[in-house]
């Protein structure tokens, strides 16, 4: 019996022992659906949150990867409240449900999602206008493809991701009438070796500029360099190095300014929650040229970027989808608010988006 | 379309399903093996993970490919050493075993590979014999082994005693084999194919690394063993039909075909399940009689 | 006998934990730290017990669904199919009739959950009885359909409009969710599970069909000679222990997600069946287990948060204490 007394005692004293002194700085959770280490979206919120906690002293961030998008989020967020965080980003799209019914219980955390559209009084959202920005990269494919065929890789095909393509599409169309695009979804955010396939799959298909809207870029660029047609990249601007011969340009997203922005109105009591949809220029960035791109060409995309950074939508009537329906009519242009209502394909994409 | 664009489609998809088969067929093939033993490893996917990222850990360390394929197999084989032990010296129940070994092989392999995350590797080099295509080592030895495993199964006495093990252990005692050691022997074997499929998977098709990538195929190669009624050859053949089955519903897609990617990835498995009620009603009973213990067989 | 026992886990307890604060060690990170964590937001907490109790639900009801058949001699790997299939046809009942009020609903997505499970179980159950297909490669072969259906459906004709396409059903109304305790996610679904539980484990020993069971299990063919309608209870036994799986997705679509979303189950349905053979079959043991089994994945969820380790190497310690387990059996299990 004593030992069962004296065990209880360590038990009592480790508790006792165990009340975390509270930090003096904020502390910021954070929950990625993939790894921080995939040269793509994740670790571009990553290093976004590095930066932040860099300008922002006394900062303490809690990272977890790999957290799927159901509600299974809502425990590892909840978890990191409990470790006292008092803002969270909840980064990737099916976050959202779970963080927005965790911010209705815990009104004094602020909660910041990425990609989606509910907002609260503690709970805000935030993206890139990506669309637009998609248009000076189907620019550069449609310069630069051989075949007229360009091939995308789409992760989960929701809304927001078909604008994406229908963007590029009408970028590449407006410099290459005859380029078409083909499409293959995934059904997932990252599943490398689907990734892998689908590349080459649309590669078969005929396309020498291959893209993606993937969380990572990594595997499809790396096949396409491995069967050597041109890739675009998308999500981080690291990811060049990843194909030396075949990189042609890519997008990528600064997210480190806007994070500052939001840890410090948390400090001081003075957050607001917006729908923060920026563009070129604030929240993204045009990479690097590759070296296969020829001088002329930089300059066509690089002023189809500007138009775009001040205010180009590409977007604007007359817009015919790809069986022939006028979705867009003369005059009408679709703005930020309707970017997630996209279930259709433009003219010159190949699929259906339903 | 034109017939040439045709056949070159066809033959573009018949090169992605090779690809992707290969690296089901030699999963598919240990499994085999240590079922021809009477062992079933629910464990698979664990080795395949085992192998994926200790493989990549050790390329993308060292530059060699070819080293990463060795780290790969002697990883796998020492963690279904682990298996084995518990199973064959222990005699604990297979399939909780083979499930333990899953949970380890996803825990260890993402230790193994979390520093590895994001980086890409060359992988296996490719190269080719004429004009049947570029691919790497382990797709151009994926007949080789097919035959020679059939020919180890059913032409050499080592084989004859595995299977023999597989049938009744206890009449094989009798003839003076050793069952343990003849299981040992199949698990380790059977360790390091697994954990060359999934090598392969890292090394070849994808180029990098990422925690969980194998996506179930561990399990698919259990489905596929039965399917190829335990026999290499079959194997070949089935992985190439399941491995073309995800291909298909992709290039599918990137024809803007409109078909639904779920219901082309169910029909292996349903292909698995009537093909065994066929030969349920015409009471052939093609698994190893001691598979398992208790497990499979009918009373 | 029981202090025996009780010894012999504390040990198993204290040798799994040594080996995995080694290989926690060995990556850098601090075991003892990992340990106290736990400790602290885990029973020290509100929260973290609840959610502890949140996290046992579906492993009990996973792991009836395998003790169940296994008294009768059979063995069901096929939890995480009719998990799913309980979720699917619960979806179509939550989907189809968003009208009716929550004492109706709830009900009867609770019937149609058990109903997809256990459908599920019938065909397995059919070709065991013909002496066809066995039921280990039948329900491990449907394993893998199920969620393809699922998927099937949510990026098809339940594809929600209102989350700009992403695959998943539309959001349950509120009389189709599982009502829950203020401030945690304890719903009542732990409490189908108790039932369930407490049920099976009564139904095994006190009641006259628990008797004919355990008997099947024992022996076939004596229990056939005397006169004991085997094929009969392995049919019902196949369905009800995948109608009790089923009711787990039905928790899990009413009560956790609140829609029908493609990753149902992180394999509730292997771990209950592990739950099941390390509980031997008692119900008590079961509760046990599944007790065990949530408090080390807690332990992982922590790791992640305090130390960043990747969640998923918690289950190195699971499969550390299984194969411990594992080592020591000898005896075969009436389960097995």
């Amino acid at each position: 019996m004593s030992r069962l007394r004296y065990y209880l005692s360590l038990c009592l004293l480790l508790l006792v022992g165990a009340m975390p002194a509270h930090a003096a700085g904020l502390v910021v959770g954070a929950i990625y659906v993939g790894s921080i280490n995939d040269y793509g979206y994740n670790q571009s919120m990553h290093e976004g949150l590095v930066a932040m906690k860099e300008a922002v002293p006394g900062t303490k961030l809690l990272e977890a990867e790999n957290v799927p998008e159901t509600a299974e989020a809502s425990r590892v967020m909840e978890g990191m409240i409990q470790q006292g965080a008092k803002l969270i980003f909840a980064t990737s799209f099916g976050h959202q449900q779970a963080a927005f019914d965790l911010a209705k219980q815990h009104p004094d955390v602020v909660f910041e999602h990425a990609g989606g559209w509910m907002q609260a009084a503690n709970f805000g959202n935030f993206f890139a206008a990506t669309q637009a920005a998609w248009y000076p990269m189907g620019v550069a494919a449609g310069k630069m493809t051989k075949s007229n065929t360009l091939g995308f890789v789409a992760g989960v095909p929701i809304g927001y991701v078909i604008g994406n393509i229908n963007a590029f599409a009408l970028g590449a169309r407006s410099v290459n009438p005859k380029a078409e695009v083909r499409v293959v979804a995934i059904g997932s955010w990252s599943d490398k070796a689907k990734e892998a396939a689908a590349a080459g799959a649309l590669i078969d298909q005929g396309a020498d500029v291959v893209t993606m809207h993937v969380d990572s870029p990594a595997t499809v660029i790396q096949t396409a360099e491995s069967r050597g047609v041109y890739s675009i990249g998308f999500q981080s601007l690291a990811a060049e190095k990843l194909a030396p011969k075949g990189w042609l340009t890519g997008l990528g997203f600064t997210w480190g300014p806007f994070m500052t922005e939001t840890a410090k109105s948390v400090i001081a009591g003075t957050f607001k929650p917006a729908m923060v949809r920026d563009g070129l220029g604030k929240m993204m960035a045009v990479a690097p040229f590759g070296s296969a791109v020829p001088e002329p060409v930089r300059a066509v995309v690089t002023a189809s970027a500007d138009k775009v950074a001040a205010g180009f939508n590409p977007f604007t009537g007359p817009i015919v989808d790809n069986a022939g329906t006028v979705r867009i009519k003369e005059g009408e242009s679709w703005g930020g608010d309707k970017m997630g209502n996209f279930d259709w394909y433009v003219e010159g994409v190949v699929g259906k988006a339903k | 379309m034109s017939l040439s664009l045709n056949m070159s489609l066809l033959a573009a998809v018949i090169a992605s399903s090779i690809l992707s088969g290969t690296s089901l067929f030699y999963a598919t093939l240990g499994e085999l093996v240590g079922e021809r033993a009477g062992i079933v490893n629910l464990g698979l996917e664990g080795l395949m993970l085992i192998g994926a990222s200790a493989g990549f850990a050790v390329t993308a360390s060292s530059g060699d490919a070819y080293l990463g394929l060795i780290a790969a197999a002697l990883a796998g084989s020492a963690a279904n050493m682990i298996f084995a032990y518990v199973v064959v010296g222990r005699r604990a129940n297979q399939l909780a075993a083979g499930l333990t070994l899953m949970f380890f092989g996803l825990g260890a392999s993402t230790l193994i590979g979390r520093p590895f995350v994001g980086e890409v590797v060359a992988g296996l080099p490719h190269f080719g014999f004429g004009g049947f295509g570029s691919y790497d080592l382990l797709v151009w030895l994926a007949l080789p082994n097919a035959l020679g495993f059939w020919a180890l199964l059913f032409r050499t006495r080592w084989g004859l005693a595995l299977r023999a093990v597989g049938e009744d252990p206890a009449a094989a005692f009798a003839a003076g084999k050793s069952p343990n050691l003849i299981r040992y022997q199949a698990l380790a074997i059977a360790g390091a194919l697994g954990a060359i499929g999934g090598a392969h998977l890292a090394l070849a098709l994808t180029h990098t690394w990422d925690e969980g990538m194998t996506a179930g195929r561990g399990f698919i190669a259990i489905a596929l063993v039965i399917f190829a009624k335990w026999n290499p050859l079959w194997a070949l053949v089935g992985a190439l039909v399941f491995g073309g089955a995800e291909i298909a519903q992709l290039e599918l897609q990137a024809r803007g075909a409109d078909v639904s990617p779920f219901l082309m990835s169910m029909i292996p498995y349903l292909l698995t399940l009537i093909v065994l009620i066929f030969w349920g009603f015409n009471h052939r009973a093609a698994a190893p009689a001691a598979l398992g213990r208790n497990f499979f067989g009918v009373e | 006998m029981l202090r025996q026992r009780l010894q012999r886990a504390a040990a198993i307890a204290l040798a799994a934990l040594v080996v995995f604060g080694l290989i926690l060690v060995i990556d850098g990170k601090d075991p003892l730290r990992a340990y106290h964590d736990t400790l602290v937001y885990v029973f020290g907490n509100r929260y973290g017990f609840s959610e502890l109790l949140v996290r046992m639900s579906p492993l009990i009801l996973t792991a009836v669904a395998v003790a169940l058949p296994s008294r009768l001699g059979l063995i069901n790997v096929g939890g995480e199919g009719q998990l799913y299939m309980g979720g699917w046809l619960a979806t179509a009942g939550a989907l189809g009739f968003p009208d009716l009020p929550a004492w109706l609903l709830l009900p009867l997505l609770t019937m149609l959950g058990f109903l997809g499970g256990a459908l599920w179980a019938l065909l397995p159950a059919l070709l065991r009885v013909g002496k066809i297909v066995n039921e280990t490669i039948s329900t491990l072969l449907l394993n893998y359909v199920a969620p393809l259906i699922v998927s099937y459906f949510i990026f098809g004709p339940w594809r929600s409009e209102e989350s700009s396409s992403y695959p998943q059903s539309p959001a349950f109304v509120p009389a189709a969710r599982l009502p829950t305790l203020d401030g945690t996610r304890i719903h009542l679904g732990l409490v189908y599970s108790v039932i369930c539980v407490v049920l099976y484990g009564y139904v095994l020993a006190r009641t006259r069909w628990g008797l004919d069971m355990r008997a099947i299990g024992g022996n076939a063919e004596a229990s056939l000679r005397l006169g004991i309608p085997v094929s009969a209870y392995v049919i019902a036994a196949m369905m009800i222990a995948g109608g009790i799986a089923g009711i787990a997705g039905m928790v899990e679509v009413s009560a956790i997600q609140g829609r029908l979303v493609a990753q149902l189950s992180p394999g509730y349905g292997y771990i209950g069946f592990l739950v099941a053979w390390l509980a031997g079959g008692s119900a008590t043991a079961i509760l046990l287990m599944a007790f065990l089994f949530a408090v080390v994945s807690s332990t992982g969820d922590i790791l992640q948060i305090t130390q960043g380790v990747p969640s998923a190497v918690i289950n190195i310690l699971i499969a550390v204490i299984l194969f411990i387990v594992l080592g020591q059996r000898q005896r075969p299990r009436a389960a097995s």
